[in-house]
Order: structure tokens, then C-alpha cells, then sequence
């Protein structure tokens, strides 16, 4: 599904290159839990967002199932992008101006889907969270974990094929941690969504299938 | 999506209703303020524009020149002028003539009614022009001697109705005239406001058989249109205008080394355009027009700018939104026309309070400005056209700046905070905000000027006393021999009674145009070919005495030498005929028209019309009995009784007149109206312009404060005093509004003097005209950002820095 070959990233200050990645080559196939480790300034969630496409790469070559998502216009990305993958921050990132069931609703407007359609999509997405009663609140007037999971039934609304997941339990206590991996596990098995998700915690992952470690830029290949 | 956007946007306006609130309102009052100016210029554009062979229609005006040097500048020309040209040139259609009826009495019964600048008209009147007939045959209505055509409400006036072909009217000299056509009354946009038409050839008929006015080249006065071809180029046209009056007046022109040029005006400039010597009545000001025009649009403008600044800054607030948004697939002509649908809402609500405004000060518009809005006329269609081009530029100017940089950010760096004020953007702001002020200085300075001209102009030294001076109109009596025996008795009668000092008839009064223009005056002693063109005013041996006007040289007129044929000069007039010294003129002959007058005296110039008018050559010519206005020095004391009294002595001399009288100096001041006017409406706008200006200030105050909490908090921590704090947040503003000064300056120097080329006297604008401004401006923009600055500069650093 995903093949990176010789993705560097950089920025130059002074004159100085100072790599935030470097000569990453990975294959992820479609199906995979990818979890991503390594400490803080490793070059964790760079790697992520030129997953994701928010960020580009300076070097090297990105296929996308079989598109080249190096040479694209961003136009074109950002179809590829809305019809594939779905994004969950750490932060959730909900617009606060809207309500629950419009957050969800925001990345079908942006496929041009059909009113009647929508209102489908997102209620059964509500039903499916649980959240039927809370459709009409603000994200301001929700839990932490009850903002995470608006931000992950944004991110599966459009039934994305990969799920981009920030640290996705980073604000969240234990308990509510616990249920989002759950979750993540549940749709990864069940419905066949591949993920790729940041972690500080071996714990989170652990629910994956697979271990990426980074350090300084580079992935540091198993001993 | 559109829905989306709506909910979006209105949860926005909702949320931050402050911000929206200064927004709304700034944009409405710029737009209202721009809407009711261009409703007045669109009025003042829109003259005789009714019409149909509007584009056809030229008017010919003539040129005088006196030894190669240009005299005098006239509507009207020659009589023969139209029938010349018709004849000669194939491109001319048709033309049609007009000429000034005099003073026109109506006898109704015992009634007298007299009639408001009539005028003669030739027969093609109502073929040129499109002033649609009540009643009548167009083709034929004004072909006969003696007959006559009445505007709608003087025919309902007259005859109570407009059922009115073949009446009768009898008129000054008992002239009986036939009435064959009612017409519809003139708009009031139109250069012509005719209340009734004597047929042309009425005129004809009455000079007599040896005047033929298509032989007159030497007698003036007439307004000629032409309704060219279609096709037809105006300026080759006018070049071959020369050829036929060389032809036909070369030889009469060559005697007194006199010029004449004939061009065509359109009918559509004549309205703006036009200022010249016998206009069919007065015309308006294309230059205060288009300047009221640069005001609308430095009003709106600013507004815009508003809008512009207050959402650039507040996009920080914004950015997340965009992040998230273009994270989940939105793209950026999406993101692009979301806030360009923001802009668009806001801009309607806007324009919807605008109306609002609009409605609720037109009424007090036109009372203090004399225009004639009415909420109707708003109905119009260039009303709605401008309101919708308004709407539809607002909301794209105003939001197309703020929607492309809040479509720019990279969802990365916003979603990670990452994101912090772009120098870029507050340069842009800081260069927004300095053309805001730039404008507001502008205008205010204009202000300044405008009001300073107008108090030079009535402060200064007339040259002439014209306090407690009441002045009488002629009685409308229909002539007889017993008339001006009568009014020399009622003058007299005057003299005698107490509280009355001084009295004087003349054929003209300050405050207004000399009437009467004479040319081919000369010293007996000269040539012919040296004569020129002087105004002249009739006046009895009191004048001079009456107003109080300064002897340079010579004398006044005097009873004791027994003369009737002396003529004062002014020293313009001293200085046209030839004297460089004054003293030289006295004792002189002049050749006035086949009379022989002596020149008795030269006065200083004094101001005939207000100081927008140069002085000009004037001479005044004695006639002991002369006919006109009576003007009357009354005692301050007792104003009202004197008043009484002359009525009394009215009545007795002229049973059935009314009895009209005006106070000179209030009749010479009504000359500034329209520059009071003016000035007002400058004002006006200025203020509306600086107040919004100043909203805007409030709102990107509040903003770039916020931004400098940490900084100031920093600060605090270090040991800055609020005092040092508060300097270097005003330091800013203060250099943001004299970079805005430096601008204004010498733009607003420029239009000044460009704008003061129209008045003949003007003020010289000093150092206050421009420092006055700036300071006020300073305090006004010091004030607005104060709230803000204080709040922030005493707030506890504790708070701010741990909000990090």
C-alpha cells in the first residue's frame, strides 16, 4: 500500500542541514497496525504527515497504492488523500464552532456527498459511537475522550483505507486511552482499516502488529 | 455546503460580536456615507439626459476677444448664428433659438403675476428637445407671432386647468398672446426651467421688419442648439465655424479688432460644464461633484480596510480552523471561497443597515445640505445599481485579501500551534492602517480648508458698506408715462421719514451678476479697434454715497454740476480703457454706444459678487431717474418700524404690487451657500470617514495588545513601569499617523490649490490648515487605542505569562 524509498526531509539554518529525516525506506502493506516509536524529536510525526501527505518530502520517492504522490500536484494529493485517509490528532482538532454532528459530517462536504447520503453516513457513525444524544453539542462541552472519539468518527466518516493516528491517547487519561486502542484494534481486524498511529507508549504499541523505531531521523532496524 | 459555511460563518458573528459588531457597522456607514453621495453626483451627473436626440443636441457658445485677448465667455451668441450655419453646413439638422422675454407681466384681472425668466423659443423648440406636450401639436405649437407655451402647473395656475388651447394672454404692454401648447414641467434636472415660451417669431414681429435676426452678427444674446446628423464629429464641425463668421462679420470685426469663436457644447455638459455669461439659469459645479465622488470612495475605502485588518489579525484565531479543515480534505479554493462567503454575509448585513441608516438620515441630509433626496428617488435604478455594485465590490475587496492568507496556512504548522503573526502581514496591516489615516487627514484637512476659504471670503474687506442696507424690488407695474415720476417721488418720499438715512435706485445691487454687459466702449479719442467690453450699472446720483464706495481719484456724481451724462470707472475699468494712474481718466470722453459721457471719477474695486469673482472693468453710469432696485440704509435701532413704513409709502405709490424687499448683506452672503454647502458636506463625511477609521483602530488595537501580552508581561517582570509600557504602545499608533501626515500633506496641498483656482480671492493654507488635522487625528487615534493599551499595561505579568 505504502512504499517510501530513500524519503529525506530537511531543514537548513545557517547554512546548516540539519535532517529531520533521513534516507527512510519502509513498505507498509495494506491490513498492517503500524505503531511508531522513538523519543521526542525523532522525526516521529515529520515521517507521519509525509505519510499523510500534509508534509512533503525533499528527496526520495512515495508511492501511494501504485500513485506517485511524489510528483503530484497538491491538487491531485488532496484527492488522494480525502478518498483514502483519515486523520486523529492528539489534540483532536475539532472546529469549535461546530457541533458534533457537523465535525463529522465537515470531510464529506469536501467529497461533495449527497445531503440525504450524508445525513446517513453520519448518523449511523453516531449510532456506532454511541453518541446519538450528544450530536447537537459543542466540542467544548465534551470529555477528552469523548472529543477523541468525534475526532476519530471524522476520520473514519469518509471510510478511509489508512488511518494517520497523532498520539491519539496523548491527552487522554488510562481508562479512555484503553477504549480508543480498542477501538483502533476492532477496526483494524474487523473492517480491514490499515493504521499507522505515533506512540510514546509501548503499551499503545503494543496493539499493533508492528514496531517502527526512529531515531534522529533514521529507522533504526532491529539488531 | 453553502450551509455549512452559513452556520459557520453566523456562529462566528455570534461569538465574537464585538468584532462583527465594528465590522457591520463600519462597512454600513461607509457604504451609506457613499451611497448618498453618489446619489447626489448621480443626480448632478443625470442633467438632460431625457432627451432622445440628447447626443445630437450641441449648444453653440461664443468667445469675445478684444485686441487677440480673450474677454468675455458666452452662452449665448448672435441671432444669425443658426440660420448661418444651418445654411452652410449639411451635418446641421435643425436648430432652434432662445432669448430672454425681459420681465413679463400677466394681467389676470386685477391680479399681476409675474412670470419667472421667460424666454422666446423658435419653432423646432419641442422638435429638439423632448418636453412632452399636455397639450398641443409639437410641430406647430410655437410657429405663429404671439403665441405662447405654459408649463403644466402655470396653465393650472392661470386657468385653473390645462384645457387651455386658444385662451388668451395678456401680458406687459398689453400684448395679447395666444396659448397653443401646454408642455409637461421641466425636470429639475434639466439646464432649462422654463415657465412659459413666447413663440420666436413673437420676437421677430416685435423688432420690426428692419431687424432680421438672421442677419444680426452684431447683436448678442440668443442661445442656439443645433441637433446635428447622427455621425456627425462636433470638433470638425466647430473648425468651420471661423470661414462663415469671417465671411459674413469679418469686415464689422476687423473695425474694432474683435474677435469671436464659436465651439459646440453638448447638451450634456452644459449642466456641469458651463459658466458662462447669459446661461439660461445657474448650472452646477462638475468639479465639486467629482469631488464629493473622491470623498464616497475615500469613506468606503476605508471601511474596507477595516473589514481587511480586523480579519487578517483576528486569522490567528481563525488558523486552527483552516488546519483542521484542509486536514480533512478541503482544498484551498474551497477554503477561498468559504471566506469570501464570510465577507459577502457580513458585507449584507452591512448594506441591509446601510439602507437602514440611508432611510432614517435623508431627511436630515437634505436639510442641512439643500439636497433633494427624496426616499423615492432611492427607488431608482442607478440607486439599486450602485447599492449592488457596492454590495458585490465589498464583499469581494474587503474579503479577498483575508481569505487567501487564511487559506495559505499549512495545516501542519497551524495544527501544531506553530504558528505566530507573520511580519509580512502586520507590515501589510501597519500600510493598511497608515492609508486609512492617510485618508482621514486628507479629508480633514480639506475641511479646514474648505471652512477657511469661506471665512477669508466673508471676513474680507468688500471695499463697499452694505450693512443695514434694505433693498426693494421694482414694483411690476405695466409701464406708463406717470411710472418713473412715481418712483422718483416714492424714493423721495423715503428720504424724508426718520430711520431712514441714505436711499439710491440702481439696475444692479451687490450679491449678484452685473446684467448688463456693453461693449465697444472706448475713449472718444481712440480708434475703433480698441473698444472692449465693460459691465455696466445704472445708478443715480446716490450710489456711490449709498455704498459707501471709495473715491480714488476725480469725484462723485453731483447734483450741483447739473450733469447727465458722467460715468464713474473702477479702477479695473480705468485700467482697461488705458490710464495706468487713475488721476489721467478724470475729465476724459468715453464713446458709449453713439453717446459721448464723461468720466467724472474712478473707485476703488469693490466686490459686485462674492470673492469667487475677480473684479471686473465697471462702470457706472449715471441716470438721475434710473429704474431698478431701491436700496435703503436703515437705522439699526429700529429695523422693523422702518420696514413698516416703507411698506406704508409702498402701498400708497403702488396699490396692488407686492411689496418684496431683501437685506443686502444677507443677499450678498446667500452668494456662499452652495460653498457652505459644500463645506458642510465635507465635514459631514469627514467625520463619518474618521470615526470609522477609528472603529477599526479599536478593533486592531484589541489585537495587536492581545498579541503583546507575554511581551508586556515580560517587560513588567524586568521592572518596566506602566508609564514606559504605555509609551511604546503609543509610540506605534503615533508613528503609524505620521507616516500617514507625511502622505496626506502634499496630496492634500495639491487639491487645495487645485480646488481654490475656482475662487478669484482665496486664503493662503498655512501651517494650522495641516497641523490642526494631525493633532486632532493623534488625540482622536490616542483616545481609541487607550482602552486597550491601559488594560494591558496594568495588567498582572503573572496572568499573562502563565497562560504560556
Amino acid at each position: 500500500m505504502i512504499t517510501l524509498e530513500h524519503i529525506s526531509k530537511w531543514v537548513t539554518t545557517a547554512g546548516l542541514r540539519t535532517f529531520l529525516l533521513k534516507d527512510i525506506n519502509l513498505t507498509i502493506k495494506e491490513g498492517e497496525f503500524v505503531s511508531i516509536m522513538g523519543p521526542s524529536g525523532s522525526g516521529k510525526s515529520t515521517l507521519l504527515n509525509v505519510i499523510g501527505m500534509l508534509d512533503d518530502a525533499d528527496e526520495g520517492k512515495y508511492d501511494f497504492m501504485g500513485n506517485q504522490v511524489h510528483s503530484m500536484k497538491e491538487k491531485q494529493r488532496s484527492q488522494l488523500y480525502k478518498q483514502y485517509i483519515g486523520f486523529v490528532f492528539q489534540a483532536y482538532h475539532l472546529i469549535d464552532e461546530l457541533t458534533v454532528y457537523e465535525n463529522i459530517e465537515t470531510p464529506l462536504l469536501y467529497q461533495d456527498t449527497k445531503s440525504t447520503e450524508r445525513k446517513a453516513m453520519v448518523g449511523d457513525m453516531l449510532d456506532r459511537f454511541q453518541m446519538v444524544g450528544k450530536k447537537d453539542l459543542f466540542p467544548t462541552q465534551l470529555s477528552g475522550g469523548q472529543q477523541q472519539l468525534v475526532g476519530i468518527a471524522r476520520a473514519l466518516i469518509s471510510s478511509p483505507k489508512l488511518i494517520l493516528a497523532d498520539e491519539p491517547t496523548g491527552n487522554l487519561n488510562s481508562r479512555q486511552g484503553e477504549e480508543i486502542m480498542e477501538l483502533f484494534k476492532k477496526l483494524n481486524e474487523e473492517d480491514g482499516v490499515t493504521i499507522i498511529q505515533v506512540t510514546h507508549s509501548e503499551k499503545n504499541a503494543a496493539y499493533g502488529n508492528r514496531i517502527i523505531h526512529l531515531l534522529d531521523g533514521r529507522i533504526e532496524h532491529p539488531r | 455546503m453553502f450551509k455549512n459555511y452559513l452556520k459557520i460563518a453566523w456562529r462566528n458573528i455570534f461569538h465574537h460580536k464585538a468584532y462583527a459588531a465594528i465590522n457591520i457597522v463600519g462597512l454600513a456607514l461607509g457604504i451609506a456615507a457613499c451611497l448618498l453621495i453618489l446619489q447626489y453626483v448621480n443626480y448632478e451627473l443625470g442633467f438632460d439626459r431625457q432627451h432622445a436626440r440628447k447626443e445630437n443636441i450641441y449648444r453653440v457658445i461664443q468667445d469675445r476677444y478684444d485686441n487677440g485677448k480673450l474677454s468675455t465667455q458666452w452662452a449665448a451668441g448672435a441671432y444669425a448664428v443658426g440660420s448661418a450655419f444651418k445654411e452652410a453646413f449639411p451635418e446641421i439638422d435643425d436648430y432652434v433659438r432662445l432669448n430672454q422675454a425681459g420681465s413679463q407681466v400677466l394681467r389676470r384681472g386685477n391680479d399681476l403675476i409675474k412670470l419667472e425668466n421667460p424666454y422666446f423659443a423658435s419653432s423646432s423648440f419641442f422638435k429638439i428637445f423632448s418636453f412632452p406636450l399636455v397639450k398641443g401639436d409639437p410641430a406647430t405649437a410655437l410657429k405663429e407671432p404671439f403665441t405662447v407655451a405654459l408649463s403644466e402647473t402655470l396653465a393650472k395656475k392661470l386657468f385653473g386647468s390645462v384645457d387651455v388651447l386658444g385662451k388668451e394672454l395678456k401680458v406687459t404692454g398689453d400684448r395679447i398672446y395666444k396659448v397653443t401648447a401646454v408642455y409637461k414641467d421641466m425636470p429639475s434636472q434639466s439646464h432649462m426651467h422654463f415657465e412659459a415660451l413666447f413663440s420666436f417669431a413673437s420676437f421677430v414681429q416685435l423688432i420690426g421688419p428692419d431687424n432680421n435676426p438672421d442677419n444680426a452678427w452684431n447683436w448678442d444674446g440668443c442661445l442656439t442648439y443645433l441637433l446635428l446628423k447622427p455621425g456627425t464629429d462636433p470638433k470638425k464641425l466647430e473648425k468651420k465655424f471661423m470661414a462663415v463668421v469671417t465671411q459674413k462679420n469679418g469686415e464689422s470685426l476687423k473695425q474694432y479688432n474683435a474677435d469671436v469663436k464659436y465651439y459646440l457644447q453638448p447638451l450634456t455638459d452644459i449642466h456641469l460644464y458651463s459658466n458662462r455669461m447669459l446661461e439660461a439659469g445657474a448650472n452646477g459645479d462638475g468639479k465639486t461633484t467629482y469631488l464629493l465622488m473622491g470623498i464616497a470612495f475615500f469613506v468606503v475605502l476605508i471601511a474596507w480596510i477595516n473589514y481587511i485588518n480586523l480579519a487578517t489579525a483576528r486569522a490567528i484565531s481563525r488558523a486552527k480552523e483552516v488546519g483542521i479543515r484542509k486536514a480533512v480534505g478541503s482544498q484551498r479554493s474551497q477554503l477561498i471561497g468559504q471566506f469570501l462567503f464570510e465577507s459577502a454575509l457580513l458585507n449584507a448585513m452591512a448594506v441591509a443597515l446601510a439602507f437602514v441608516i440611508i432611510l432614517a438620515v435623508v431627511p436630515l441630509f437634505n436639510r442641512l445640505t439643500g439636497q433633494s433626496i427624496s426616499i423615492g428617488q432611492l427607488g431608482g435604478g442607478m440607486f439599486w445599481l450602485n447599492f449592488l455594485l457596492l454590495y458585490i465590490a465589498g464583499s469581494f475587496i474587503s474579503g479577498i485579501y483575508p481569505a487567501l492568507v487564511l487559506s495559505s496556512f499549512k495545516p501542519i504548522v497551524v495544527l501544531k500551534g506553530k504558528l505566530v503573526h507573520t511580519t509580512q502581514g502586520s507590515y501589510l496591516r501597519k500600510g493598511l492602517v497608515v492609508l486609512q489615516f492617510a485618508a482621514s487627514l486628507f479629508l480633514l484637512i480639506g475641511t479646514l480648508a474648505v471652512s477657511k476659504q469661506i471665512r477669508y471670503m466673508k471676513k474680507q474687506e468688500l471695499g463697499m458698506n452694505i450693512d443695514q442696507t434694505l433693498v426693494i424690488k421694482k414694483p411690476i407695474v405695466v409701464t406708463d408715462s406717470t411710472f418713473l415720476n412715481q418712483l422718483t417721488s416714492f424714493k423721495n418720499s423715503l428720504e424724508g421719514q426718520s430711520g431712514i438715512q441714505k436711499a439710491s435706485s440702481s439696475t444692479s445691487v451687490p450679491g449678484e451678476p452685473v446684467g448688463w454687459n456693453a461693449g465697444g466702449i472706448r475713449l472718444l479719442s481712440q480708434p475703433e479697434n480698441v473698444a472692449k467690453q465693460y459691465r455696466v450699472i445704472g445708478v443715480d446720483y446716490d450710489y456711490v454715497d449709498m455704498f459707501d464706495l471709495k473715491v480714488k481719484a476725480g469725484r462723485n456724481f453731483s447734483r450741483d454740476f447739473g450733469e447727465k451724462k458722467g460715468v464713474i470707472f473702477n479702477e479695473s475699468a480705468a485700467n482697461q480703457i488705458g490710464f495706468t494712474k487713475p488721476e489721467d481718466a478724470i475729465g476724459k470722453d468715453i464713446f458709449f454706444w453713439g453717446d459721448t459721457l464723461r468720466i467724472v471719477g474712478v473707485v476703488h474695486n469693490f466686490h459686485q459678487q462674492s470673492l469667487r469673482d475677480a473684479f471686473e472693468p465697471l462702470i457706472l453710469r449715471l441716470f438721475p431717474d434710473v429704474r431698478g432696485y431701491i436700496s435703503l440704509k436703515v437705522h439699526a435701532a429700529d429695523v422693523k418700524g422702518s420696514i413698516t413704513k416703507v411698506e406704508k409709502e409702498w402701498n400708497r405709490f403702488f396699490p396692488g404690487n407686492t411689496f418684496e424687499y431683501f437685506f443686502l448683506d444677507e443677499h450678498f452672503n446667500s452668494q456662499y451657500k452652495s460653498d457652505q454647502q459644500f463645506g458642510l458636506v465635507f465635514g459631514i463625511f469627514t467625520t463619518m470617514a474618521i470615526f470609522v477609521a477609528c472603529m477599526g483602530l479599536f478593533g486592531l488595537a484589541s489585537f495587536t495588545t492581545l498579541q503583546k501580552t507575554k511581551e508586556i508581561g515580560i517587560r513588567k517582570v524586568l521592572g518596566a513601569s506602566v508609564n514606559s509600557i504605555l509609551k511604546a504602545l503609543y509610540q506605534e499608533f503615533a508613528w503609524l499617523i505620521l507616516v500617514a501626515f507625511v502622505i496626506a500633506t502634499p496630496i492634500a496641498w495639491f487639491a487645495i490649490n487645485k480646488w481654490l483656482e475656482g475662487y478669484a480671492f482665496r486664503m493662503r493654507p498655512d501651517t494650522i490648515t495641516f497641523v490642526l488635522p494631525l493633532l486632532v487625528i493623534l488625540l482622536v487615534a490616542l483616545i481609541t487605542v487607550s482602552y486597550q493599551t491601559i488594560k494591558a499595561a496594568l495588567a498582572n505579568p503573572v496572568h499573562s505569562l502563565r497562560t504560556e
